[in-house]
């Protein structure tokens, strides 16, 4: 049985999304597909401690969703990759990101519970050995192998293995997107002139070392409990 | 209602926009969706109606319908594109993915599933996939019902099934692309599936789901097999046998594993579930055809799922037959619609355990189903039931089959405009989705 995170364990990481999204947040123009930023920005669930116990890893099944697509990438060290070679027979977690996302329930909440995951997967040599985290951009543009390194480097801890990857270009990176059904709207101003800011459905995807996906997740959906209750199942299936 | 009138109900620059958070705010969505899928959260730009093809009338195949509601266009209130999809299938209920880019549309007749791009251009749907083997593939489940978005996925809740087409049935899973991933059979007395079976009922029947991801808790409901839907409604309801062959279960699922964990009895064929959106309202409405009674579906104070009627629908006696509900934004209030009087009926449900009616307005010969915007300021109707079940003709002066949009304003239904599906020549109305240009950036 999993149990929740204790708030301690959360809040070392929390505060540092909160002030980078906070200057992005407080501009509404920036984010016209947005609810008003004078509301209270209500955390998404995968901040806090789940409201129900995590079902039991192996207890349940997870089907297969479907082929995982390859397609090529960059890494952090700027070596163009295939993103098949980096699945390399482990289970993965695929995450769809940008680096400048002010959406603190969007890519900030992707990248926290992954790192809330890593800590996990950092305790047991099982899942430390066997499970590879993965932070792609769609953000190209602005996301080049440094950015990703950079940001990579805050979040790295206890020898997990993830990888921070962006794309060459638009033209490489789409077919990606498209393959994992990841839509993505470049924001435009009142003005029409694109923005800095995307809008996106957050998706998050398990899959196993047969690149199958097997999960799904999206902002109300991910949590970490659920999470790696998760990748143990498939784990266990492998 | 004029349409200046309406304009003044139109949301901010923003228009339509797409929430693309998690949203905990305590909204209703438009026509009570997935909590897992994008909302536009001001004005909706059309209305999709998956309709019935009617033989003798229009090219009489089901079709998709597209209604501009844009109070300020030049074609507000008129049919600005139809999409037929070769045949009749027993057009009944559509839902959106949770990226809402593309709407799935169902027959319970032919279990077909149609599968319509409704983001190239929100104005003009394509049909870009029909699963035709859904029976084959969900190993005998018969008449797709609810197409429910859950992250990534969508789940169809099944009527009947091949063997008997009685109401045994079971729900099927298939990924946003519509590829066939599982099946999840109802727990029946046969097999329980590790479920407790609380009362006198395991049917194994199947109607509506919907999920409160909080408390990881999926809900289905119950109404009646393929050998009952397709039949005349007089002959069914002269036929005592048949009319035995009715659901009288809700079942409690565990929503991250999808196995059924206790089933309730809720005698009288518990249709549409509508569940409450506050941070902690733990509950869920549905209301019974045969019984014409609201039930509430509840987790009590020791954490247990628990059903009780909570209210009658109109006198039971004349069998004003419950069919759509829709819970308003607050959870305060709850639309329920009576197919065989024509109206709909609102509900002050601040107290779930004790709603008490507080309005009730006539909206045609017949009325099935009931969407809101988010807002709850405005409110379309519908009203075809089932081919075999529709009236044939109305009194004077009252609408039998049609789409019907108001405003809903200091307590008073505000009627905009109707559109007669029948002299328009497209058939009979059942499901109603909205659609938006910014959902898409465009």
């Amino acid at each position: 049985m999993v149990s929740s995170f204790s708030p301690d364990q959360r809040m070392g990481l929390l505060p540092v999304l909160l002030l980078s999204t906070l200057p992005l947040m407080a501009a509404p123009q920036q984010q016209p597909h947005h609810e008003p930023t004078s509301k209270p920005q209500i955390l998404a669930p995968g901040y806090s401690a789940l409201e129900f116990v995590a079902p039991e890893a192996g207890s349940y099944t997870l089907p297969s969703l479907g082929d995982a697509a390859n397609g090529a990438l960059i890494d952090s060290s700027g070596k163009t990759v295939a993103l098949h070679d980096l699945f390399d027979g482990k289970t993965i977690v695929l995450s769809f990101i940008y680096t400048s996302c002010p959406d603190i329930n969007g890519c900030p909440l992707a990248t926290f519970v992954l790192g809330q995951v890593q800590e996990r997967l950092a305790a047991d040599e099982l899942t430390r050995s066997n499970v590879r985290l993965m932070s792609i951009s769609f953000d190209p543009a602005n996301d080049t192998p440094d950015v990703m390194d950079d940001y990579g480097r805050s979040f790295r801890r206890g020898g997990v293995d993830w990888r921070f990857l962006t794309a060459a270009s638009d033209h490489e990176l789409n077919p990606i997107l498209d393959a994992y059904d990841q839509f993505v709207i470049r924001d435009r101003g009142p003005d029409g002139k694109t923005l800095t800011t995307m809008s996106h459905i957050l998706r998050v995807y398990l899959i196993d070392a047969d690149k199958r996906i097997r999960n799904v997740y999206s902002p109300s959906y991910l949590h970490p409990d659920i999470l790696y209750a998760d990748i143990r199942t498939v784990l266990q299936s492998n | 209602m004029k349409k200046n009138e309406l304009r003044r109900l139109r949301a901010s620059w923003l228009g339509a926009a797409l929430l693309l958070l998690w949203t905990p705010q305590p909204y209703a969505d438009e026509t009570c969706m997935s909590p897992y899928m994008a909302k536009i959260v001001g004005q909706e730009d059309f209305v999709y109606v998956w309709t019935l093809g009617v033989e003798g009338l229009g090219d009489e195949q089901d079709k998709l319908v597209t209604i501009d509601v844009r109070p300020e266009s030049d074609t507000y209130g008129e049919v600005v594109n139809t999409l037929s999809v070769g045949g009749r299938n027993e057009a009944h209920h559509s839902g959106l993915t949770d990226d809402r880019r593309f709407l799935w549309a169902s027959g319970l007749d032919t279990s077909k599933i149609f599968i319509f791009d409704v983001h190239s251009d929100a104005g003009k749907p394509k049909l870009v996939k029909t699963i035709d083997d859904f029976v084959e593939k969900s190993g005998g489940v018969v008449g797709p019902h609810t197409n429910y978005a859950l992250p990534g996925r969508m789940i169809l809740t099944g009527l009947s099934n091949s063997a008997d087409h009685g109401g045994r049935t079971a729900l099927v899973e298939y990924t946003n692309a519509g590829d066939y991933v599982t099946t999840h059979w109802m727990p029946t007395d046969d097999n329980l599936q590790g479920a407790m079976k609380s009362g006198n009922f395991a049917d194994g029947y199947g109607y509506d789901v919907r999920v409160l991801p909080r408390r990881n808790v999926m809900i289905t409901s119950s109404f009646t097999g393929w050998n009952n839907y397709m039949m005349n409604l007089g002959t069914l309801m002269a036929d005592a046998e048949a009319m035995q062959r009715f659901g009288n279960t809700i079942v409690v699922w565990d929503l991250h594993t999808r196995k059924p964990r206790k089933i309730l009895d809720v005698p009288g064929a518990p249709l549409e579930i509508r569940c409450a959106w506050g941070p902690r309202s733990n509950y869920c409405f549905t209301s019974t055809a045969l019984t014409s009674k609201i039930w509430l579906i509840y987790e009590d104070d020791n954490g247990e799922w628990q059903a009780k009627a909570v209210a009658d629908i109109g006198d039971a006696s004349l069998i004003p037959l419950p069919v759509d509900i829709s819970i308003a934004a607050d959870d305060r209030h709850l639309w329920v619609n009576t197919w065989n009087d024509g109206m709909t009926r609102l509900f002050d449900i601040s107290n779930p355990h004790a709603p008490v009616q507080v309005k009730e307005e006539k909206i045609g010969a017949q009325v099935n189903m009931v969407s809101q915007s988010w807002d709850g300021e405005r409110l379309y109707y519908t009203s075809s039931l089932l081919a075999n079940w529709d009236k044939v003709e109305a009194l004077e002066g009252e609408d039998l089959q049609y789409f019907k949009a108001y405003a809903w304003s200091d307590g008073a239904l505000e009627h905009a405009f109707t559109i007669d599906f029948l002299a328009e020549k497209l058939g009979t109305p059942h499901q109603m989705r909205f659609g938006a240009y910014s959902l898409y950036g465009q």
